[in-house]
C-alpha cells in the first residue's frame, strides 16, 4: 500500500496549544510520526536574561496556560533559594492551596479535551463549566483568571480576601458532588474503558528510560510524587494519597488523573482547617535595586503533569544569568508521544495525544 | 547511600573531578568533558535511573559552555547536577543517548540554541526554529534586539 505523509496539527481540539505532528500513514495505521513543536516558542528563556528577577514573573505563568501556577511557584523558590529568603507558614499554606486549585482547574481541562476526543461532549461541557468556579476564585483572588502572578518571592501577593475560604470550600463540595456524576456518565461507561484499555501501554522501566514523571508514570504502577519525594510549600503537613495504577495504557492514565481530584480536594480542605495566622509574605527588597547572591540552584515541584523543575545559575547582577525549565511535557511530547503512534491507528492519535496530558507551551516555551 | 558517600565515590573513580554537596538532596559534581559519558553511566548503575533534563550555560566571559546533567535517584532521592565544560570555540560533547534515550531531545534543544554538537546523536535537525539563518539564538553574544531591528525592520522608539 502507498505511503502518505499526513500533517496532524497544528491546530487540533487534542492539543492544548499548538503543536503539529507529521505522520507517515499507510492506510490507516501509523507508519512512523514525528513531533513538530515549534509554534509557541516565544524564547522565554533568552527573554528572562534581560529582565530583571521581578520582571520575569508575567513570563514564567505563560509556560503553561492550563497550570500556570507551579511555574511562579517554582520560579519563586528559584529566586528564594538563591536570596536566602524565608517564607512565613500562612505563605506556605496559601501557596499551596493556590496550587491544588491550579491543578485541580488544568485536570478539568483535560477531562474536557478528553471528553470531547471520545465523543462524550457532555461530559467536556460539565468539567468546562465547573472549572470556571475555580477560576472565579482565582479572579477574586487575584484579578486574573487564566494567569494570575500571586505567589512571589517571600510568601503571595496577598492575603486570602474575607469569605474567600468558604467560597472555596463550596467549590470542592460542588465538584465532589459532580464527580461522581463524572463517574457515572464517563469514568464507569463501558464505551469509555472499552475504547482506552490497552491503547498506547507504557511498562514502568520505559517510563522511567524515557524520562516520564507524574501521572503518566503513576499509571504504570509507581509511586513517585515530588510533593512526597521532596515536599515543598506546606505538602508535608497534609494527609494524601498518591494514586497509583498498573497497567500504564490509556485508560489507566485517565484513572490516575480522575483519583487525583479527590485528593486535591482533600489538601484543600486540610490546608484550609489548618491555616495558621500570621502575616502572608516577608518583606523583598526593592525588586528593582535587587541583586541575588552569585550561585546556582535547581528547585523542583509536582505539577499537573509531573516533575516541573527550574536551574537557576544568577551572577550577582539583578537579572537572572540562565534560567531553564524543565517541563514534564517535554520528554512526553517528542520521543515518546512519536513511539506511541508507531503502529497506531490514524483514529487513535489525537487519543493517546490527549491522554499522554500534553501541553504544548510547556514543550516549546 | 548518602550525599556524602556518592562524592567520596565520584572522586575515587574520575580523576581530576570534584563534588560538592550543596545542601540535602543536591550534590554538584564538576568533571573533564572526556569523563562525562562515564559519570553518566557510573551514576546510572548507582540508581540514579532519571534524567530530568541537560541544560546549557553559556559563560561568555570564560569563554565556555557549560553542559549539566540534571539526574534524580528516586530511591535516595538525590538530585545530581553533573556539569562539564565545554571550548565554545569548538563545541563538541559526546551524545548520551546510549545511556539515557531521551536525552535526544534535550541534545537536539542545545544544537539548535547553542550550537553545540553531541557526537553520536543521529537527530540534530531543527526543533523550535524555522528557516532559522542566523548564529545560534541562546548564545549570550547573539543580541535579540539588534536580531529584530534588522530582520523586521524596526525603527527606535523615540518616546
Amino acid at each position: 500500500m502507498r505511503e502518505l505523509e499526513l500533517y496532524f496539527g497544528p491546530q487540533h481540539v487534542g492539543m492544548v496549544g499548538n503543536f503539529g505532528i507529521i505522520l507517515n500513514v499507510e492506510g490507516d495505521t501509523v507508519v512512523k510520526a514525528r513531533s513538530n513543536p515549534g509554534y509557541l516558542h516565544r524564547g522565554f528563556e533568552k527573554l528572562m536574561e534581560y529582565r530583571s528577577y521581578i520582571q520575569n514573573f508575567p513570563l514564567v505563568c505563560r509556560i503553561n496556560v492550563m497550570d500556570p501556577d507551579p511555574n511562579e511557584m517554582l520560579y519563586a523558590m528559584a529566586v528564594e533559594d538563591l536570596a536566602g529568603l524565608e517564607v512565613p507558614p500562612r505563605g506556605h499554606y496559601i501557596r499551596s492551596i493556590v496550587l491544588e486549585m491550579s491543578r485541580i482547574s488544568s485536570h478539568l481541562f483535560w477531562i474536557w479535551g478528553f471528553g470531547n476526543l471520545l465523543g462524550f461532549d457532555t461530559i467536556g461541557q460539565w468539567a468546562m463549566g465547573d472549572r470556571d468556579y475555580f477560576l472565579d476564585l482565582f479572579e477574586e483572588l487575584c484579578g486574573g483568571r487564566v494567569y494570575h502572578i500571586y505567589i512571589w518571592p517571600g510568601g503571595v501577593r496577598r492575603d486570602l480576601p474575607p469569605g474567600f475560604a468558604d467560597r472555596l470550600c463550596a467549590a470542592c463540595d460542588h465538584l465532589e458532588e459532580k464527580i461522581s456524576d463524572y463517574d457515572d456518565l464517563f469514568f464507569n461507561n463501558r464505551i469509555f474503558a472499552e475504547r482506552t484499555q490497552g491503547v498506547a501501554p507504557l511498562t514502568r522501566e520505559q517510563a522511567i528510560s524515557l524520562g516520564i514523571t507524574g501521572t503518566n508514570l503513576r499509571a504504570t504502577g509507581a509511586g513517585y510524587d515530588v510533593r512526597k519525594d521532596e515536599p515543598y510549600a506546606a505538602y508535608s503537613e497534609f494527609k494524601f494519597d498518591v494514586p497509583v495504577m498498573e497497567d500504564g495504557d490509556s485508560y489507566s492514565r485517565a484513572i490516575v488523573i480522575r483519583l487525583e481530584l479527590e485528593q486535591s480536594i482533600s489538601i484543600i480542605r486540610q490546608a484550609i482547617a489548618q491555616l495558621p495566622d500570621g502575616p502572608a509574605w516577608n518583606k523583598v527588597p526593592n525588586p528593582f535595586k535587587w541583586n541575588i547572591n552569585p550561585g546556582e540552584t535547581y528547585v523542583k515541584i509536582e505539577s499537573s503533569r509531573g516533575e516541573e523543575g527550574v536551574y537557576m545559575v544568577s551572577d550577582g547582577s539583578n537579572k537572572p544569568y540562565r534560567v531553564y525549565f524543565r517541563t514534564p511535557s517535554y520528554p512526553t511530547g517528542m520521543l515518546v508521544l512519536e513511539r506511541l503512534l508507531q503502529g497506531a491507528s490514524v483514529s487513535d492519535v489525537g487519543h493517546i495525544m490527549m491522554s499522554l496530558n500534553i501541553a504544548a507551551p510547556e514543550i516549546d516555551r | 547511600m548518602r550525599e556524602q558517600d556518592i562524592k567520596q565515590m565520584v572522586e575515587a573513580n574520575f580523576q581530576g573531578s570534584t563534588a560538592r554537596v550543596q545542601k540535602k538532596g543536591r550534590i554538584i559534581v564538576t568533571l573533564v568533558k572526556e569523563s562525562a559519558p562515564g559519570a553518566l553511566i557510573f551514576f546510572k548503575a548507582n540508581g540514579f535511573d532519571h534524567l530530568s533534563a541537560i541544560s546549557c550555560t553559556d559563560w561568555l566571559k570564560e569563554d565556555e559552555f557549560e553542559l549539566v546533567y540534571h539526574l534524580w535517584s528516586y530511591t535516595e532521592r538525590i538530585h545530581a547536577m553533573i556539569k562539564t565544560r565545554i571550548p565554545r570555540s569548538s563545541p563538541v560533547a559526546i551524545s548520551s543517548i546510549p545511556v539515557f534515550e531521551h536525552a535526544q531531545t534535550y541534545e537536539r534543544e542545545i544544537h539548535e540554541m547553542f550550537g553545540v554538537n553531541f557526537e553520536g546523536n543521529p537527530r540534530l535537525i531543527p526543533m523550535f526554529l524555522e528557516n532559522w539563518q542566523g548564529p545560534p539564538p541562546m548564545r549570550k553574544d547573539f543580541n535579540t534586539r539588534e536580531h529584530v531591528k534588522n530582520a523586521f525592520g524596526m525603527e527606535d522608539n523615540l518616546r
